[in-house]
């Protein structure tokens, strides 16, 4: 099979795919590569009404749309190919498909993001998952991953899995804090938890989510719930427990039942131990760029908490400092999906650009329709993202300035 | 068995299959990820840890953990969440000692 094209892209997630549209539009033969069988990447398992446009988003049907117009804009479509390196000469290795090897001109990396693990005793057991993997099989694969569920997160994307789930006829048991650990920090305790909600209240994609984040912004401020005497607050036929937290997981071989304590505001536990029946629990601790091939591929990497954490160093156009390597979408920080598509856009133009082909959409048109995106979004992950986007800005003009960039 | 059962649904469904886990007779869907066919019939344990001989199964779901890797039609080390079920795929927890003596 042919190896050669002008453009590849790693990750057929909303970032990929449209960036694979742009280029494609500036006439450029373009392979866009993901390990999973059908593109779309996380936006798959995305289901809500969006409040500002007050339209449904689903994602399956946004993906499928964008990987039909791809197709017909002659881009291919690799499907179950697993990227395990990329060479300094932007050549990609492939696991999975026919095609070994790729080289391409330049290179866009959208590999998007991984959930942070948090270990609690009893979580391998089977029936114990990631948030994101409760999104995936309710949503995209229709399969419920338990009978009786225990959610562990009390940040937008757990209540808005909860609610999909509760929605979909599974027993949601409740949703509480996430096992109290150094590595969660801003999502553990219950005064931070409030604050996220409160974060998103304007925002919130769906209704147990915005009830719950005008409850946080109103009722629950930090102060609120350190006098906070209930534990639980029902919302939406769903139970949240703001001040209890999962301490671990019970059963013989798969997931029989999870033991809870309850939590001052700052996140230490007090009380006894109680022990709730659940044949499922759901973690979610958040998400992290998944950098791995932008490390194999060289560029340097820069540690920014506001983006979610290690990111590839990245310009105003989504350009690295090594020539023809671009980055967009989840890999350059954590958002939503309406600023991975605008970023996606961003990319191809800066890819045809870079190639020498011109492009509809001018540099500073796309980079205006990334900060609206970010404004109008109705999911926001990061709470200080501006900050962090700023900081990037700013080691991009340091790096330059030093002389570090070849493009 | 407890795990996981499959919603009601008002698209149509995919063509069911046959296949096999660890030799037992099991029905899914054509191109659902081998992993939701498992789940589908109830079936949390996918693999038992090598050294420890604990049962693993799902955790991310989404390529990145490897906790769901199976025997997959002889090859092993196949992350069953990302894979396609067809009509007649073999799936088989193997340990990497049982490999290995191979
Ligand atoms: C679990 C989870 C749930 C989320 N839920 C929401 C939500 O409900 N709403 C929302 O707005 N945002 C959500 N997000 C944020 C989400 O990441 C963005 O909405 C958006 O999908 C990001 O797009 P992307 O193109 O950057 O990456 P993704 O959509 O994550 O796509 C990246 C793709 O790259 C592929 N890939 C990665 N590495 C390789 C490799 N080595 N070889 C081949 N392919 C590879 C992956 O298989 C994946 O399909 C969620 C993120 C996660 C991780
Ligand atoms: S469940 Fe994590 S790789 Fe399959």
């Amino acid at each position: 099979m042919n190896d050669a094209c002008d453009v590849a892209v790693v990750g057929a997630g909303p970032a990929g795919l449209v960036a694979a549209i742009e280029a494609a539009r500036a006439g450029l033969s373009v392979t866009v590569v993901d390990e999973f069988p059908w593109p779309g990447g996380r936006l798959l398992g995305q289901l809500y009404t969006d409040p500002r446009s007050h339209g449904r988003w689903d994602g399956r049907k946004i993906s499928r749309q964008l990987a039909q117009e791809a197709g017909e804009l002659g881009v291919r479509i690799l499907g179950g190919a697993t990227v395990w390196a990329v060479g300094r000469d932007l050549s990609l290795e492939l696991s999975g498909v026919p095609v070994g090897t790729l080289r391409p001109q330049a290179l866009l990396l959208a590999t998007g993001a991984a959930e942070r693990a948090l270990p609690v005793p009893g979580w391998t057991k089977p029936g114990v998952v990631c948030v994101g993997a409760a999104q995936t099989f309710t949503n995209v694969h229709h399969v419920a991953i338990g009978r009786r569920v225990l959610v562990a997160g009390i940040d937008p994307l757990a209540l808005s899995v909860a609610m999909e789930m509760h929605h979909a006829g599974v027993d949601v048991a409740g949703v509480v804090l996430p096992p109290v650990s150094t590595t969660s920090g801003a999502l553990a305790s219950p005064e931070r938890a409030v604050a996220r909600l409160a974060d998103v209240a304007d925002l919130a994609p769906n209704g147990l989510l915005r009830a719950a984040a005008r409850l946080a912004a109103g009722k629950l401020s930090p102060l609120a719930v350190s006098a906070l005497r209930f534990d639980l607050v029902r919302v939406g036929g769903v139970s949240i427990g703001f001040r209890t937290a999962l301490v671990a997981v019970e059963g013989d071989g798969r997931v029989e039942s999870a033991t809870l304590r309850s939590v001052a505001p700052d996140g230490t536990l007090v009380g006894p131990e109680r022990r709730i029946e659940v044949d499922a629990v759901c973690i979610s601790a958040g998400l992290y760029p998944l950098t791995d091939l932008a490390e194999i591929a060289g560029c340097p990497m820069v540690e920014v908490e506001e983006l979610g954490g290690l990111v590839p160093l990245h310009g105003p156009g989504l350009e690295t400092p090594l020539e023809r390597l671009f980055v967009a979408g989840n890999l350059t920080g954590i958002e939503g999906a309406k600023v991975a598509i605008a970023q996606g856009r961003q990319a191809g133009c800066s890819i045809a650009r870079s190639l020498g082909r011109a492009t509809l959409v001018s540099p500073e048109d796309a980079a205006r329709a990334v900060s609206d995106a970010r404004t109008s979004s109705p999911f926001r992950f990061q709470p200080r993202i501006a900050a962090g986007r700023a900081a990037m800005a700013e080691l991009w003009q340091q790096a330059i300035a030093r002389g570090d960039q070849s493009a | 068995m407890s795990g996981g059962y499959r919603f009601p649904s008002d698209e149509p469904l995919a063509r069911q299959v046959r296949f096999t886990f660890n030799e037992r007779e099991l029905v899914g869907l054509e191109g659902e990820p081998i992993a939701a066919a498992l789940l589908a019939n109830g079936v949390r344990t996918i693999r038992h840890d090598d050294s420890t001989g604990e049962p693993r199964g799902v955790y991310c779901g989404i390529g990145h953990c490897f906790e769901c890797r199976a025997q997959v039609d002889g090859v092993n080390g196949v992350r069953t969440c990302l894979t396609p079920l067809r009509e007649g795929t073999r799936v088989a927890s193997v340990a990497q000692w049982d490999v290995a003596k191979k």
